[in-house]
């Protein structure tokens, strides 16, 4: 017997709920469940749909903080900036190049990863636990790793590589173009893995045993039970690591900011650190709010596409 | 009724092996918990100051009963223990006066403050440097000083150049921190081990000589320069390129380093090519800032470097440096042997346009910056005797212990030198500077990388420079 | 000799062995890098940078830790007073992200229920506007959202960070919420309705304590997120008064004279809460994830 703590007389409110309920049914499920939502909505309301909103107004104004006296209304000559300015072009393929290795390279680790732990073996509690690991390290404290790692000078990685003898001599993995590149890519995978193996994960578990028993019956080698049972049923997760890590990857933010700051050069200057140094730094409150506008879009399209994919697939439920 | 309710749910995605009762406990026990920061959340709320007036909560009354002002101050990070020490030396004079100093990061000053003023967290007086001073003026963050006690006294005594950059549209608005200038120096020692005579000239002459040392194995690279994303400038560029003459600007504020003035290309090319073909400059550059040259430089890694004069003083103190006596300073190699300059530059203090103890504030940035009861200028002499750092006094050229004390670190001879021709950057006074030298060095680690060419460099410095007026032009 | 080898084949299978093997590589993939950043917090600053690095401390100190709670005045100084803040700043940090998941439980549970149980007129449009706003990537909002804190003179408080991460974390505990509630038997709250409770007290005695495993792991992923948070954080704070652990630790990280052993421990510290999070609720976090993203 387990004794459930009573609840506060309920109140005037909850009495004109009840009674609202017991009205018309269908009725009150369409007006509770809006005042069910009503919390929910105004903060997303205001905190997100306002800000939107505003934004876009102040993308169309001149509007450098330390120079309001210049503030006036310039249309669209923000965005025309902005389409022909090198530096965000560049930022936006950087972007780009950044999302690609990424999504693939976390796609190909956690469904490895996931596929391993998935395996009975001794241990694979202790793995489970061990794979959330990387997840729970803030961005910051993930680039400040990686930064000290990647070290030219008294780096582990440069450490490692020359005792095995791999390289005769240190290297400055974070003052060349590629590399630094390659390093961000690295450290942010590193830290986004965890989260996408989880998801792959209980979309194994939902498998039904009995579709491995019958392929085995039907002596299907172990790459054919992959091709044939695991892949179509991962699809789904797989789609939703696809959606969350090209999300990820496109607004990632503090592990760039400290480990490469977005150099050599502009190298890794990826969207969302050039739009932060736009205003943050410049000021530059117009011009801000137009790169904001171009990222927002930009992901919204890739959202739609994604999205559609699901609702092809028919298992978007909601 | 109990035992209905806590029956499992039927489905279980994943290993749920602990019993739903123990995860109620938990549960609770968490709700529990979480209320009690939320309490302490409000309170914590509660006890904060308006962000929008930082000095009003500052005010509070000392025991004696007479009023203690207390002053925020923000600096960058040079030497904060020494900073704070003789800020103690300020308030034991000053009981009515409380300092609270704050360093900051030097690479991220300028952004730093900035995003304090936006959000109306700005101190009550601060460190500005001649590269913002500007920009900081004209965006409404600094007050003028005109009319403050013993200012015309101070100004009087200090270098033309000085205080013109300390002063915008005919108003004065800061006093000095310290001047300098920058410095090329050489590790005697190691010169003398391969047989190298005499420093070089040119940058020619530093290419051989460079690959003379590495031959020998004293080094791995014989120079290396700071070229990390900074807020402040790339002083050894700057001192670079004026030691060669270039001219980026002409009298119109007219960029022409891409058209009829080569010589910052050429300079850069020489980087690059130390960089990337002949081994002469650390391709660590990049990642390295001033202070880490100058340590990898001090702790004997480096033969050859561009550095603040003053750091002769840290040089060649053995409490300091590995190398310390051997260090010297030369006048900085150009690109056809004849030294045509360097770079100078104007450090200040300032108060900033919203204090509200602006007296208070006042007297703090007059003991550091301006004169004592006895009319010397004590914090600038102090800065000098302690580190070496140059001065903007006219008069501290001529004091004894100064003249003793920089014998001990420096020929005098070359010290004074290297400053009669030193220029300040040709557009410092412009409200964009220090934004555009931000792109620059993006410019220049693209261009150092290999990302692209030099001419794209200058191509681009160009433009930046005119974006960057059409943005701030009235 | 050959009966002992095929003994040995028949105990350990070549898949067993490529198991464990497999299991080595990727326990080291995501173990080493922090074990890393752990060892370098026990090491002096000379051990740390020594060439090439040595892995193990060869004397170990926590005095790394010992200046955090004791900075000597000249530490003090060190990162923008980073060493004197960290305290505070994991107070703060602890503040904000348990005020969010609060915050979070509290509203996201009305929705979640309406979603979960009520078949009402564009409740598929609000779920999809929910998802959409989840899809705004923060950057985009960040200068009107701090416009607005401007106005509103909330910069540089807990309220500003508690809004801004509950914001973003609600769509995401609706809809995790949503699929935990489903699970629940439609029975149980019937039979509490015989029961003559409300709708209020239903919940509270019956529909809510059975769903603990799910409120629980939407909490922690609510406090995860504001934990970890940086931009806005970056944004939105600018004293120690509101300061949270990431900032700090970026003062670390960006500071060119700060030793790595400092930064190292301050990066444990800024690690240790959602890492015990994530380990005491590993099983919660999982289940919440696998009910909210994959069950179609």
């Amino acid at each position: 017997m387990r004794i459930v703590p009573y609840a506060a007389r309920p109140g005037l409110v909850t009495s004109y709920l009840r009674q609202l309920r017991q009205r018309s049914l269908t009725l009150s499920d369409n007006l509770f469940a809006y005042v069910l939502n009503l919390p929910a909505l105004v903060v997303v309301l205001a905190l997100i749909a306002y800000p939107i909103g505003y934004s876009f107004w102040l993308s169309l104004h001149r509007y450098n903080l330390k120079r309001p006296d210049l503030y006036r209304f310039v249309g669209i000559e923000n965005y025309r900036e902005i389409l022909t300015d090198r530096v965000f072009l560049n930022s936006l393929k950087v972007s780009v190049i950044f999302s690609l290795l990424s999504v693939s390279l976390i796609l190909v680790l956690s469904l490895t990863f996931a596929l391993l732990l998935n395996e009975t073996f001794l241990g694979r509690g202790v793995m489970r636990s061990l794979v959330l690991l990387p997840w729970a390290i803030p961005g910051v404290v993930n680039g400040m790793m990686w930064s000290w790692i990647f070290n030219a000078k008294i780096g582990a990685l440069n450490g490692l590589l020359y005792s095995l003898g791999l390289i005769d001599a240190y290297r400055q993995w974070l003052s060349s173009p590629t590399s630094a590149l390659l390093a961000a890519v690295f450290a942010h995978v590193w830290n986004m893995v965890p989260f996408s193996v989880i998801i792959l994960l209980a979309g194994l578990a939902s498998i039904p045993g009995e579709l491995y028993d019958a392929a085995r019956v039907d002596r299907c080698g172990v790459f054919q039970r992959f091709m044939h049972v695991t892949l179509p049923w991962l699809m789904h997760p797989l789609l939703i690591v696809l959606i969350l890590q090209t999300m990820n990857a496109f607004r990632t933010f503090d592990t760039i900011y400290v480990l490469t700051g977005g150099g050599p050069g502009e190298a890794t200057n990826v969207i969302a650190l050039q739009t932060v140094r736009t205003v943050l730094d410049f000021t530059d409150f117009g011009q801000g709010n137009a790169y904001a506008y171009v990222i927002m879009l930009i992901t919204l399209i890739i959202s739609i596409v994604y999205v559609r994919l699901l609702y092809k697939r028919g298992s978007f439920e909601t | 009724m109990g035992e209905r309710y806590t029956r499992l749910p039927k489905s279980e995605p994943l290993m749920l092996q602990t019993s739903r009762r123990q995860f109620l406990k938990l549960g609770l026990a968490g709700l529990g918990i979480m209320t009690v920061p939320l309490l302490a959340a409000c309170q914590g709320k509660g006890e904060q100051p308006a962000p929008a007036s930082p000095a009003a909560s500052a005010q509070t009354p000392a025991a004696s009963g007479a009023e203690v002002v207390t002053v925020r101050f923000e600096g960058w990070n040079y030497e904060p223990a020494l900073v704070e020490q003789n800020l103690k030396r300020f308030m034991e004079l000053n009981p009515d006066i409380k300092v609270e100093y704050t360093p900051i990061e030097g690479s991220q000053y300028r952004q730093k403050i900035v995003a304090e003023f936006t959000a109306g967290t700005q101190p009550d007086a601060l460190y500005v440097r001649d590269d913002y001073f500007a920009g900081w003026v004209t965006a409404g963050y600094l007050q003028d000083i005109e009319g403050m006690p013993g200012l015309d006294e101070a100004y009087g005594r200090i270098y033309d150049f000085n205080a013109a950059a300390m002063t915008y549209e005919g108003k004065r608005y800061g006093l000095p921190y310290y001047a300098d200038i920058v410095a090329f120096a050489y590790n005697a020692e190691l010169l003398e081990k391969a047989g190298i005579k005499e420093p070089p000239k040119s940058l020619e002459e530093l290419e051989e000589q460079g690959k003379k040392l590495k031959s020998a194995g004293l080094v791995q690279y014989p120079i290396a320069f700071g070229f990390k994303l900074t807020n402040d400038f790339w002083y050894d560029w700057w001192g670079l390129i004026y030691a060669s003459g270039a001219r980026l600007f002409n009298d119109k504020m007219e960029p022409i380093m891409h058209t009829e003035n080569t010589v910052a290309r050429d300079v850069l090319a020489w980087i690059e090519r130390g960089m990337n073909e002949t081994g002469i400059v650390d391709p660590a550059s990049i990642e390295l800032d001033g202070g880490k040259v100058r340590d990898a430089f001090l702790a004997g890694q480096y033969a050859y470097i561009l550095f603040q004069r003053y750091e002769m003083a840290r040089a060649n103190n053995p409490e300091q440096s590995q190398i310390a006596g051997k260090v010297k300073m030369a006048l900085v190699p150009s690109l056809d042997g004849e030294n045509k300059g360097t770079v100078g530059w104007t450090r200040m203090y300032c108060l900033s346009k919203t204090t509200q103890v602006k007296d208070a504030a006042y007297r703090l940035i007059y003991y550091l910056g301006g004169l004592d009861e006895s009319g010397v200028p004590y914090t600038a002499k102090w800065w000098f005797m302690q580190r070496g750092l140059g001065f903007a006094y006219k008069e501290l050229a001529q004091d004894s212990e100064i003249r003793a004390k920089l014998q001990t670190f420096v020929d005098p001879d070359i010290y004074s030198r290297q400053a009669e021709n030193a220029r300040a950057r040709e557009n410092v006074q412009e409200p964009w500077y220090s934004e555009w030298e931000s792109e620059n060095q993006k410019l220049m680690q693209q261009a150092l990388t290999r990302q692209i060419s030099v001419d794209d460099v200058m191509k681009g410095m160009a433009e930046n420079a005119e974006r960057f007026k059409k943005q701030y032009g009235a | 000799m050959t009966a002992r080898v095929q003994t040995w084949h028949e105990r350990v299978s070549w898949k067993s062995i490529a198991l464990y093997a497999c299991s080595f590589v990727v326990a080291c993939y995501l173990l080493a890098p922090f074990l890393w950043l752990v060892l370098t917090s026990f090491m002096t600053e000379a051990e740390a940078r020594s060439v090439p690095p040595h892995w193990i401390p060869e004397r170990p100190t926590a005095s790394n830790y010992a200046a955090f709670v004791n900075p000597s005045p000249e530490l003090r100084m060190v990162g923008s007073r980073a060493i004197e803040e960290t305290p505070r700043a994991l107070l703060n940090s602890a503040v904000v992200s348990l005020s969010t998941a609060l915050v979070n439980l509290f509203i996201a549970t009305f929705a979640a229920y309406s979603f979960a149980r009520l078949n009402f007129r564009g409740g598929r449009l609000l779920l999809m506007a929910y998802l959409a706003s989840r899809m705004v990537p923060g950057i985009a909002i960040i200068i009107p959202f701090y416009i607005l804190m401007r106005k509103l003179q909330l910069l540089d408080t807990y309220l500003a960070l508690i809004l801004s991460y509950s914001t973003f974390t609600l769509p995401f505990t609706i809809w995790m919420l949503k699929d935990y509630f489903r699970t629940i038997p439609r029975d149980l709250e019937d039979a509490a309705r015989v029961d003559r409770c409300g709708w209020f007290g239903m919940m509270w005695r019956v529909f809510l304590p059975i769903s603990a495993p799910g409120l629980i792991a939407a909490a922690v992923f609510a406090f995860m997120f504001s934990w970890n948070e940086f931009l806005f954080a970056l944004f939105l704070t600018s004293t120690i008064q509101s300061k949270t652990i990431p900032i700090v630790v970026a003062n670390f990280a960006t500071d060119l004279d700060v030793q790595f052993t400092f930064m190292a421990a301050a990066g444990v510290l800024a690690v240790i809460p959602p890492l015990a999070l994530a380990l005491v609720f590993q099983r919660l976090i999982v289940q919440g994830l696998a009910a909210g993203s994959v069950k179609g």
